[in-house]
């Protein structure tokens, strides 16, 4: 699940999500996102998460899937263009994987860490 | 003074003495006599004249005095900020009218009481700050001046403001016999930095998004994700791409300088082994030194001690004097990295054989955007920010940064650190993010 409100940025990255073979479910808020986890049967492999989002920021959409059973153990890579020092210790500390700097990150190294994270995530879970 | 008296009032008594003389030889009195006589009331009269002279010194002086006094309590009363004036034990002597418009008392009620009873300072999450900790009671302490703007008075109706105080020693005959502070409501000077803090973020938010779109679909085009591309293409696109970059770089140089010049950065000390950071970095410049074919050397002195500094901070030092030494110096050429001690600091020395700094430049090269004519013509790339966040980076880090260089030859930069290391500071911004 990419969860991303730059509609630019989201249509690269889930092109680059599915040339590596993924499925992906798009979001363009925080709400969607919650209402599709909500809905689905199925919980996502992983989470890629932007921090500003135009109606939560990253820490409320991790308070979110803290307080939801079975949720909590989505793991959820943070991609922001901004990594405060207090941005990233609470994000981390609500169980944020990962949290990169957009502007800094080639997507394919982005792709190719999701992947690596995805199917470690799907492996345990089938075992 | 008395010579000039003298002077003035000699031949008076000369004058004198002579009209007894002869008023005495008229009457028939001894000569001797009326010599005598005269001396005495010549002596008489100066010792008058004198004393009716420094009697009009002193109605002067007390009244300069009293001019003094006045324009001091005007310069007191007619200035911004709030005075305060202790003694030598801290108990006010007299606080000014902003003073006491600021704490919300009058200058009657507190004189004789402690300042710091007076007015209450806290900091911004409302614990007291103890008495000895506070800038008058250091002053006291040290006899030194100092500064502080991290806490807040609490008025005499209970609200709170920030304050920004100076507080310096009063010292007569080498001995501190009291303090005056000065010191003023910082609210709008916080709302400002606070205003500032959030356009920077903004900002550095929002020039992010469009370089992140444009590496990205510059990226995915190159990669040939949305179909193959010709060669030529693929050139025009790379050189979009490189172009990108150069703007994320420039963006994150900006906006560490802001983070910097502005004081907001905050400073992580932890021991660190600076040979073991410069090989991180050298790690991470691996594939441009390879392309160049240079001869690196990393040369760390032994039984080096680990520092207490900002490895994130130190890190962007190396480097930016490194990625320098790699790009201003010819394939082949040599770089030589020395890390050793000398007395209370570490000294690390970054040579190269590269194209130097031309002799009239020289003293520019700190300065912001600043990049050398050679410089310029060598390397296209480059935002002229590289030495000059260094330096900062140096300076703040209570060091120092200094080279030599000969155009044609090389440069070498040298920099310093403390081994007694640096403070923290707190802050909400580190220097990568």
């Amino acid at each position: 699940m990419v969860v991303e409100d730059e509609e630019l940025l989201l249509r690269a990255i889930v092109k680059k999500l599915e040339l590596s073979g993924k499925q992906v479910i798009s979001c363009t808020s925080g709400k969607q996102a919650v209402d599709y986890l909500e809905s689905m049967a199925e919980k996502p492999d992983i989470v890629w998460l932007d921090f500003y989002l135009r109606d939560m920021t990253g820490l409320d959409f991790m308070n979110a899937l803290k307080h939801k059973e079975g949720w909590a153990d989505i793991p959820v890579i943070v991609v922001s263009n901004s990594a405060s020092p207090d941005k990233v210790s609470k994000m981390m500390s609500l169980g944020a994987k990962k949290y990169i700097l957009k502007a800094e990150a080639r997507l394919d190294d982005l792709v190719e860490m999701v992947n690596e994270i995805a199917d470690t995530k799907e492996e345990e879970s089938k075992q | 003074m008395l010579t000039l008296s003298l002077i003035f009032v000699f031949p008076i008594v000369m004058a004198v003495a002579y009209w007894l003389l002869e008023l005495g030889s008229q009457s028939g009195m001894g000569n001797e006599w009326v010599g005598v006589l005269g001396v005495v009331y010549g002596l008489n009269i100066l010792l008058a004249y004198l004393t009716i002279k420094s009697l009009r010194r002193m109605t002067k002086s007390e009244k300069e005095l009293g001019e003094r006094a006045a324009k001091d309590e005007a310069l007191l009363s007619s200035i911004g900020e709030g005075i305060v004036v202790t003694d030598e034990s801290g108990l006010i002597d007299k606080i000014n009218p902003p003073a006491e418009k600021m704490v919300g008392w009058k200058n009657e009620e507190v004189v004789g009481k402690k300042w710091f009873e007076v007015a209450p300072l806290v900091d911004d999450k409302g614990v007291p700050i103890p008495a000895e900790k506070r800038a008058t009671q250091k002053v006291l302490a040290t006899g030194q001046p100092i500064s502080n703007s991290t806490y807040n008075y609490i008025r005499r109706d209970g609200t709170i403001f920030p304050v920004g105080t100076t507080a310096a020693p009063v010292i007569i005959g080498g001995k501190t016999v009291g303090v005056i502070a000065v010191f003023r409501d910082i609210t709008k000077e916080k709302e400002v930095d606070r205003a500032k803090t959030e356009f920077v973020s903004l900002a550095s938010h929002q020039l992010r998004t469009p370089l992140s779109a444009i590496r990205w679909y510059a990226e995915m085009l190159m990669n040939g994700d949305v179909g193959a591309i010709t060669d030529e293409q693929k050139e025009y696109v790379r050189a979009m791409y490189q172009s990108n970059e150069r703007m994320i770089e420039l963006v994150n140089a900006l906006l560490n300088i802001s983070r910097i010049e502005s004081g907001r950065i905050r400073i992580d000390p932890e021991p660190t082994d600076l040979g073991e950071l410069v090989k991180q970095v050298l790690f991470d410049l691996t594939p441009k030194i390879k392309t160049k074919n240079q001869n690196l050397v990393v040369s760390v002195h032994q039984d080096l001690p680990r520092i207490n500094i900002d490895p994130r901070m130190v890190r962007q030092v190396y480097m930016n004097l490194l990625t320098n030494a790699l790009k201003y110096t010819p394939e082949g050429g040599d770089i030589h990295v020395i890390i050793s001690r000398k007395g209370e600091e570490i000294i690390t020395q970054v040579a190269d054989s590269g194209c130097g700094i031309p002799q009239s430049q020289q003293d520019r090269v700190f300065e912001k955007f600043f990049r050398a004519d050679n410089a310029q013509k060598m390397e296209a790339d480059g935002t002229g920010l590289g030495l000059y966040l260094a330096n900062s980076i140096v300076s703040s880090s209570k060091g120092k940064m200094w080279f030599e260089s000969r155009e044609g030859k090389g440069t070498t930069f040298w920099f310093s650190l403390p081994v007694a290391g640096v403070e923290a500071k707190k802050g909400e911004v580190t220097i990568d993010a």
